[in-house]
């Protein structure tokens, strides 16, 4: 039940109508009332925690070297299915780029490269 | 020279690091060594994943600890995997990626994997440096089907009397070694494996010995003990100790059977001790629970028959055209208060082709090993007996039973006839014989030659209690005496009649001087 309630409330959220979206959260409040079953509001919002959090770790996310190859990363990333309106800087990564969405990662990175290099060396 | 300069720079500017696509997945939260990945919608069940540190690390701190972690998928999801950790739970934490590996969990097997212990990953951990694998096989796999299979027809020799004798063992048989705990069991496990230095290097086979959920010393123990007795030439040790995650103690006994059935395939005979498959369920349980499975009857888990079944299966004798190999499994179950009707040790016995039952009281008594032979048994191993054995052993089994029910009569009664007497002292004398220590497994034409004496009423001119340092004293006269004899049943496996003459000769002239 509190995984309907959930997928409800999930695809709600879909909705970009705000008022929509409240309305709908209002009547299921109102129907757990009557139900008497408000006990499940705190676990229907963990759920929905759950699914954010899940949303957020999956959403397509681009991470570059240096800013000057952001633009480049972008457009690579595009190319290949996972659509960032920017990317995040991240020096580790030495050279290049990496994007990842929907557990799928690519990896163009020169951080990857070499650990490849030295895990090849070292085997 | 300036332009082969400006050629390099060019090189190194144009670089671009090759571009790796691949399924991932996020771990979301982890506990109890479980953890729970988004993402990974692909990955099969059973599938390895690896977790990576070095993601979101730099560089030099990725270099400082560059080694994967695994996991292996056991539960499929809606909105993504459970994974049990297959190493240091605590270096996981939430948000590490988790990459797909695209292959079961699968070990190294290799003949270099002899003399060894290595973990249920198959990772070496007697710091004897790594070992060169021959292949890496997936440790879950379907057994062989009834076409590819051959009826059990070798003896496997455990060097214990009492089990050669009445409970034979054939190679390719699942024989179960049920009793409460500090019964004997992994002696006779531990003298199995023994007694195989004395088979001929050609057929001798191969010993994987499986600790599940034991202590690191008595492991580290028994490892010395097959070491000393120079048993580590032919065996394989594989621990997941008691300190070892859940997840490595119920895969150790299928990497035991992974191990085992490459030398089965071989054409190889093997033999693999799982000790204990009652450590395993629990840990099954264990994880099955954390991995949030519906708890059944002692709240393990729906499939627990099914996971000891598919283990179990896997020991085999092989067709002549699959090779002719065989993977024989011992495994041991303890019990608690001698309870054979709870719900793991009635699975295994439905499994297996028979068990050897150990008593406590019997062992209390001093009975070693303390099997109670009116409810062990083994329902194939008599078509791998040898001829020497079955003609020696035939009605041992049904007189030492009868032996029991009148001994039970005896307390009530002081007063008995004379046939019931003789047959009580005969009782008596046959239980000193097949009274055996721990760690003194004897070739099997020696232990032929002991029950042939004790049949053919040799030992009846002594006392029950005489027996067994008279049955010690004709063991050294006939190493001594009777070499000839040894080697020819050795030979044949049968005692032939001329054997059997020089045979008696020799037994007449062993009793004549202990008389005089």
């Amino acid at each position: 039940m509190i995984d309907d309630y959930t997928r409800l409330l999930e695809a709600t959220a879909e909705i970009e109508d705000k008022a929509a979206s409240d309305a709908a959260v209002t009547k299921l409040i109102l129907h757990l009332k009557s139900a008497g079953r408000m006990k499940m509001l705190p676990k229907i919002a963990r759920e929905l925690k759950k699914v954010a959090a899940r949303r957020h770790a999956l959403r397509p996310f681009v991470e570059v070297a240096h800013h000057k190859e952001e633009a480049a990363a972008l457009r690579a990333a595009a190319e290949a299915g996972i659509d960032a309106r920017h990317a995040v800087v991240n020096p580790s990564l030495i050279h290049g780029w990496r994007a990842r969405s929907n557990g799928n990662l690519i990896d163009h990175s020169a951080k990857r490269a070499l650990l490849h290099i030295y895990q090849n060396v070292t085997r | 020279m300036q332009s082969i300069i400006e050629r390099i720079e060019k090189e190194i500017a144009a670089w671009a690091p090759e571009a790796g696509a691949e399924e991932t997945g996020i771990v979301r939260a982890t506990g109890d060594g479980i953890a729970e990945i988004d993402g990974l919608t692909k990955t099969a069940m059973s599938e390895m994943v690896l977790f990576d540190p070095t993601f979101d690390r730099t560089l030099t701190e990725a270099l400082k600890d560059p080694l994967p972690i695994y996991g292996l998928v056991l539960n499929l999801e809606e909105d993504g995997v459970r994974a049990v950790i297959l190493g240091d739970a605590t270096k996981i934490h939430e948000g590490m990626l988790v990459r797909r590996l695209g292959r079961l969990l699968s070990i190294a097997v290799g003949d270099s994997f002899i003399g060894r212990v290595v973990n249920p990953l198959g990772e070496p951990v007697d710091g004897k440096g790594p070992i060169q694998a021959a292949e890496m096989r997936p440790i879950e796999r379907e057994a062989y089907g009834v076409i590819d299979r051959a009826s059990v027809n070798v003896p496997l020799h455990t060097g214990v009397k009492a089990i050669d004798a009445m409970i034979p063992i054939g190679r390719g048989q699942r024989e179960l070694i049920i009793g409460d705990r500090g019964t004997g069991k992994t002696s006779i496990a531990i003298d199995t494996i023994i007694n195989q230095k004395s088979e001929p290097v050609a057929t001798r086979p191969i010993c994987i010995y499986v600790a599940i959920g034991q202590k690191e010393s008595k492991t580290a123990k028994l490892v010395a003990e097959l070491e000393s007795r120079g048993a580590m030439e032919y065996s394989i040790v594989v621990t997941a100790p008691a300190s070892a995650p859940a997840a490595l103690q119920f895969l150790a006994p299928f990497a035991g059977a992974t191990i085992g059935e490459y030398f089965m395939e071989a054409g190889r005979d093997a033999l693999v001790v799982y000790d204990d498959l009652s450590k395993q369920a629990v840990a099954y349980r264990q994880m099955s629970l954390l991995l949030r499975r519906p708890p059944g009857r002692e709240a393990y888990p729906g499939d627990i028959f099914y996971l000891h079944s598919r283990l179990l299966e896997r020991a085999a004798k092989l067709s002549k055209e699959k090779g002719g190999g065989s993977l024989t499994a011992l495994p041991i179950i303890e019990t608690q208060e001698g309870d054979v009707s709870a719900y793991i040790p009635t699975n295994v016995i439905s499994i297996t082709d028979g068990q050897i039952y150990l008593e406590a009281n019997l062992f209390n008594k001093g009975q070693r090993p303390a099997i109670n032979v009116g409810i062990s048994v083994s329902r194939v191993g008599s078509s791998a007996q040898t001829k020497a054995m079955k003609k020696v052993a035939g009605k041992i089994k049904l007189e030492l039973a009868q032996f029991r029910e009148l001994e039970a009569f005896m307390q009530f009664s002081s007063d008995l006839d004379v046939e019931t007497k003789k047959r009580i002292d005969a009782g008596r004398r046959m239980t000193e014989i097949l009274n055996q220590g721990r760690g003194a497994p004897l070739p099997f034409e020696m232990e032929a030659v002991i029950i042939f004496a004790a049949t053919n009423g040799y030992f009846d001119s002594f006392a029950p209690e005489e027996v067994s340092a008279m049955e010690k004293k004709l063991q050294d006269y006939l190493a001594r005496e009777a070499d000839g004899v040894l080697a020819a049943i050795k030979e044949s496996k049968e005692i032939r009649e001329g054997s059997e003459k020089t045979l008696r000769e020799k037994l007449d002239a062993f009793i004549a001087r202990q008389a005089a």
